[in-house]
């Protein structure tokens, strides 16, 4: 008796809040824009936050409203941009990849005035004591980037981080893990792209004794292609917006006192002056 | 029933008898969500929203459902095993309307919120509150009940805001290596315990 009793009590009970749960729900309904859920589809659904939106869904809402662009998503890339264009009905705008470049080429031989370092094998410990390596801006080789990338796409080798581009995504997390703010993320415009490795801004004497293959900061680059380098702080920077991967740079690469300019893409970084070098002797031989 | 009772009893639960302080109750969103205090005040206000309303349902199915059903057969407390079942179906529901509100009105809140509202389901604190309301003398009138579960939930408001306050600024202290993380927290809120222990006393 109690127990059907019971039953049938809590089965009212059930029915008043099951009532009052379905009457708010239609009082409180929020109308979001469907287009936000077809686009949250379509994301690659990473939640890297490389777009800088707290995650896909985020990002979705900020496209939806105007606040961000089609192509926005890093990892989705052309192909993600194309379909999110689609749901809102406008026309992509072709642009370059963003991919990371690292400013440093000093492989372990190259580096000097390292010591023994026993600390914490992380960049960011090693960059706070600051001794492991007489170079002040160079890569410390510790992989704090290789740890912070989600997809794979880097390695440690010969002490400098290695991109592998066809796993990359662009989403930026390795140049906000590296303390020493080398790693750049530039449009790749080309397979290929020209990078000045090196982020050394000390004058020449110090980068000579910090590393063997540093900028020195002389402006034959700037000299020779005045719209394509700037000369600052005793450091050669390449305008990424004027650069189109496509320039004759072969002249620059014989006169440059160092091996600073490096080509990072596919395949694999090469200096820039060797593959200058094998070039003419290819030409040479025919 | 006067207004003096009234105010013995808010005193009472938000301060004397604190939940989280003297009942050790709703210990989990006190440590998990008290890293920020505007994450930790809105917090302390879901749970207040949802146990004043929680507290006034159930003291309403226990006096006005289950109690007289129970008259009816001849023991009044027939179906008092109900009581458990029944409020937890209440605090969920609660929860569901908080949840359905706030991503109505208040979106931002509701994001910044994420997976705490829905375990205020599980907030002992809530159903303790109410099994408390249901077990004492002074609670029998509908108004009490509703003033001792408001109570309540202040104090839990007040408790969460005070412990996100201090470790905002433990946060940038120079904590003892071994204390660091969980161990500082636990001290904190044993000392806020030991501290609130002073409240005895008032409204006497």
């Amino acid at each position: 008796m109690t127990v059907l009793l019971a039953a049938v009590v809590l089965f009212g009970l059930v029915l008043v809040f099951a009532g009052l749960l379905g009457v708010a729900k239609e009082k409180l309904k929020v109308d979001e824009d469907p287009r936000i859920g077809e686009i949250t589809e379509v994301l690659p659904s990473a939640n890297c936050g490389g777009c800088g939106y707290a995650g896909c869904a985020d990002f979705a809402k900020a496209v939806v409203e105007g606040k961000a662009e089609c192509d926005g998503c890093p990892v989705g890339g052309a192909k993600t941009a194309e379909e999110v264009a689609k749901i809102l009905g406008v026309e992509v705008v072709k642009t370059a990849p963003i991919r990371p470049v690292i400013h440093c080429g000093a492989k372990n031989h190259e580096k000097l005035g390292r010591v023994p370092y026993e600390g914490v094998e992380t960049c960011t410990e090693a960059h706070i004591i600051g001794v492991t390596q007489a170079c002040t801006y160079g890569c410390l080789g510790f992989a704090d980037c290789v740890a912070a990338c989600n997809f794979d796409a880097l390695r440690m080798e010969d002490g400098l981080p290695i991109v592998d581009y066809a796993k990359c995504t662009g989403c930026g997390a390795c140049a906000k893990a590296c303390p020493r703010d080398i790693i750049e993320n530039i449009p790749f415009k080309q397979e290929r792209m020209l990078v000045v490795a090196c982020s050394n801004k000390e004058p020449v004497k110090l980068v000579k004794q910090a590393c063997t293959v540093g900028c020195l900061g002389c402006g034959l680059c700037q000299r020779l292609f005045d719209d394509l380098f700037e000369v600052k702080s005793n450091l050669a920077r390449l305008d990424y917006e004027k650069y189109t991967g496509e320039e004759d740079l072969n002249p620059l690469f014989k006169k440059c006192p160092t091996e600073v300019f490096v080509y990072f893409g596919t395949p694999k970084p090469q200096r820039a002056k060797q593959l200058a070098k094998e070039a003419e002797a290819v030409a040479a031989s025919n | 029933m006067s207004f003096g009772t009234m105010i013995t009893i808010f005193l009472g639960v938000a301060l004397v008898n604190n939940l989280v302080f003297s009942g050790f109750l709703g210990i989990c969103p006190f440590l998990g969500v008290s890293r920020k205090v505007d994450m930790a005040f809105g917090m302390g206000c879901a749970v207040t929203f949802v146990i004043t309303v929680s507290g006034i349902v159930t003291w309403l199915i226990v006096h006005g459902v289950l109690t007289p059903i129970g008259n009816a057969i001849g023991y009044a407390e027939a179906l008092y095993f109900l009581k458990y079942v029944a409020f937890i179906m209440v605090i969920a529901s609660m929860v569901q309307l908080v949840e359905m509100y706030l991503k109505k009105f208040f979106p931002a809140l509701y994001t910044a919120f994420g997976v705490f509202l829905p375990l205020i389901t599980t907030n002992c604190a809530i159903l303790g509150t109410c099994l408390y309301i249901d077990m004492k003398p002074e609670t029998q009138h509908l108004l009490n009940a509703a003033i001792y579960a408001f109570g309540g939930g202040i104090g839990f408001l007040v408790a969460i805001t005070i412990m996100a306050g201090i470790r905002e600024h433990i946060r940038f202290s120079d904590v003892p290596k071994c204390f660091q993380g969980a161990g500082i927290t636990l001290l904190v809120a044993a000392i806020l315990a030991l501290a609130f222990t002073g409240f005895t006393g008032i409204g006497k």
